[in-house]
């Protein structure tokens, strides 16, 4: 048909074609929805509360043995550990059961309604499908489920001490707050690859974070290659708490490689999956 | 390779199983250039499973297929460029307005000035008379009108090729008489292949036809030819008096493949299948008027409907041609 408008024709090729526009639809899908204040309030409500809890409520504090209190060097000293433990501790678990809960129905919810076959039938790659939502994801996952709540928590204990909490050690528990979010959040996206209901999909990555715990401590070795000890390195790493470089380092690296390794099985999966 | 363009859709042995389940099996078909090609079959025939192999999202298991004489396997992405797919029940972004879910759709082809690709999408709204629910949200559409905003999408890059699954099947009478104008007014633009197993549909639009049925395309071609038969055509005849030998007479003739009378009270009434269609048409009515002891009170070609050509091709039978 001839055209009645010149327009401009699309310049991606290759993996790329289609992705800055999938990408805009990925944007879309945060800040064109509820989703995107929704996650920002609930992530920071959840975690800076519960920090603010521990800095704030001097009850919790009292709580705890004078012993306990002099090893952390005083009280005030005492209630910043607490919060950075509640923050990196618990907070990684629950960061990544909100990352599972938002990844589970990234592929499977297009591939059951068909939404996924009809932009495929469009000049787009697969792989451009993918890698959109992928950064998309990770993007605004790391922003609201980390970084939001990430600086609530850092103004929080700047309110509490009056002086600035030595930065480094704090952006390093974030960041291995952050790797250990990308785990799940590929682990999820990559089983929601191969599966076409969600209820394996939350079953096996629930699974794997809840259960971990336990099985490391069945099976020490596999601390050392899975995320299961993040939480634990990332808080000790936000309180300067000194950890031998063998602890820390096989199984960062050993969930940054789970990740790649996540997002290559994925794509060439989704590379042959028909629809 | 960019080969000659002669047929828009060529595809060769084609095939796909499921394991032991064989969905397509050997389908070669020719689609022409600016044709409606209505492609019938009952539920599960693989109609649907032909044209997702077609734009890539199935992998066939044997043969080829091209469209505009690429590759459908290794040059998916650019025969995509050219086509405009509505799948059976179309699907669209819930928390965007009819014009959102267009324009997402034309960036995919066309970059540039917003306002530009709003004109475009606009042009799109009009041909499918959505104008006036453009900015309304997909939610509250009617089946309908979300048939129609899927023809809008299809349509939207302009492209050389639709390929429509089931377009009409879901609607109401009305709805489906709005689809079918659609299509027809865009007939002198595109080729379009599209399925269906509404019959009236394809006699009402479609300028070739081609039937599968378990996988296999059991017939192809022009609809009258599908509908005079595939080997040959069929005339009737009613007759009074005394045609005892009459009946002889005809199945001497070279050119008559079949004679079978049906007597009524005081008539008989013939079912005469030819091969020669030229020869028939010159000779057979003369052939019967020798008889001067009969009196013929009917006279006419058999004329097929498509439902009854189908359902004689699906039981078994065969009409038109196997490319």
């Amino acid at each position: 048909m001839v055209a009645k408008i010149e327009l401009q024709r699309v310049r991606e090729w290759g993996w790329l074609r289609g992705f800055s526009n999938l990408f805009r639809k990925e944007h879309q899908a945060w800040w064109g929805t509820r989703r995107w204040w929704i996650n920002g309030l609930a992530w920071t409500l959840i975690l800076g509360g519960l920090v603010a809890n521990m800095l704030f409520i001097p009850t919790l504090t009292n709580l705890a043995s004078p012993e306990e209190v002099n090893a952390a060097g005083g009280a005030q000293s005492y209630a910043i550990q607490m919060g950075l433990s509640v923050f990196f501790e618990f907070g990684v678990q629950v960061v990544a059961i909100g990352a599972i809960i938002l990844t589970q129905d990234a592929l499977i919810d297009g591939r059951i309604s068909g939404v996924t076959e009809w932009v495929l039938s469009k000049p787009v790659a697969r792989r451009a499908y993918l890698i959109a939502k992928l950064i998309a994801n990770l993007l605004y996952m790391s922003l609201f489920l980390v970084l939001l709540p990430a600086m609530v928590v850092y103004g929080l204990l700047y309110l509490h001490s009056t002086e600035p909490y030595p930065l480094f050690p704090f952006l390093t528990g974030v960041g291995l707050m952050l790797l250990h979010l990308f785990f799940y959040m590929t682990l999820t996206l990559m089983l929601g690859a191969f599966f076409n209901t969600r209820a394996p999909v939350l079953a096996i990555s629930m699974g794997i974070l809840l259960g971990g715990g336990i099985l490391g401590s069945l099976v020490k070795p596999l601390l050392s290659i899975t995320p299961w000890m993040l939480a634990q390195i990332a808080s000790g790493a936000a309180s300067q708490t000194p950890l031998p470089g063998s602890l820390i380092w096989p199984p960062v690296v050993a969930t940054a490689v789970w990740c790649v390794l996540f997002v290559l099985i994925t794509l060439f999966k989704f590379e042959r999956t028909e629809f | 390779m960019n080969k000659p363009e002669t047929n828009v859709i060529a595809t060769y042995e084609l095939g796909k199983s499921y394991g032991k389940i064989q969905a397509l099996e050997s389908v070669s078909l020719n689609v022409q250039r600016n044709s409606i090609f209505g492609f019938l079959g009952p539920n599960g025939a693989g109609k649907t499973t032909l044209m997702k192999t077609l734009l890539g999202l199935v992998r066939p298991t044997s043969g080829s297929a091209t469209i505009f004489g690429y590759d459908i396997v290794t040059d998916s992405v650019t025969i995509r460029e050219r086509i405009g797919y509505l799948p059976q029940q179309p699907r669209f972004i819930d928390y965007m307005t009819a014009r959102e879910n267009l324009l997402f759709i034309a960036r995919f082809f066309f970059s540039g000035r917003e306002q530009m690709l709003r004109q475009r999408c606009d042009e799109m709204l009009a041909l499918v008379g959505l104008e006036e629910k453009a900015d309304r949200s997909i939610k509250g559409f009617s089946g309908g009108e979300k048939q129609r905003l899927g023809i809008a999408m299809a349509q939207v890059n302009y492209p050389d090729l639709l390929i429509l699954d089931e377009p009409a099947s879901a609607l109401d009478p009305l709805g489906r008489h709005e689809v079918l104008s659609i299509m027809d007014r865009l007939r002198k633009h595109t080729t379009i292949f599209y399925s269906t197993h509404i019959l009236d549909d394809v006699q009402r639009i479609s300028d070739t036809v081609a039937i599968l049925s378990r996988g296999q395309l059991v017939a192809s071609g022009p609809i009258e030819q599908i509908l005079n038969g595939k080997d040959g055509v069929d005339y009737t005849l009613a007759v009074k008096g005394h045609p005892e030998l009459l009946e002889a007479r005809l199945a001497a003739l070279a050119w008559v493949k079949n004679v079978r009378a049906i007597y009524r009270d005081d008539s008989t009434i013939w079912h005469i299948s030819v091969s020669d269609e030229n020869a028939a048409e010159a000779g057979l009515l003369r052939h019967i008027l020798e008889d001067k002891r009969i009196v013929v009170t009917e006279f006419s070609r058999k004329k097929y409907e498509l439902e009854e050509v189908f359902m004689e091709i699906v039981k078994g039978g065969s009409h038109g041609s196997q490319d």
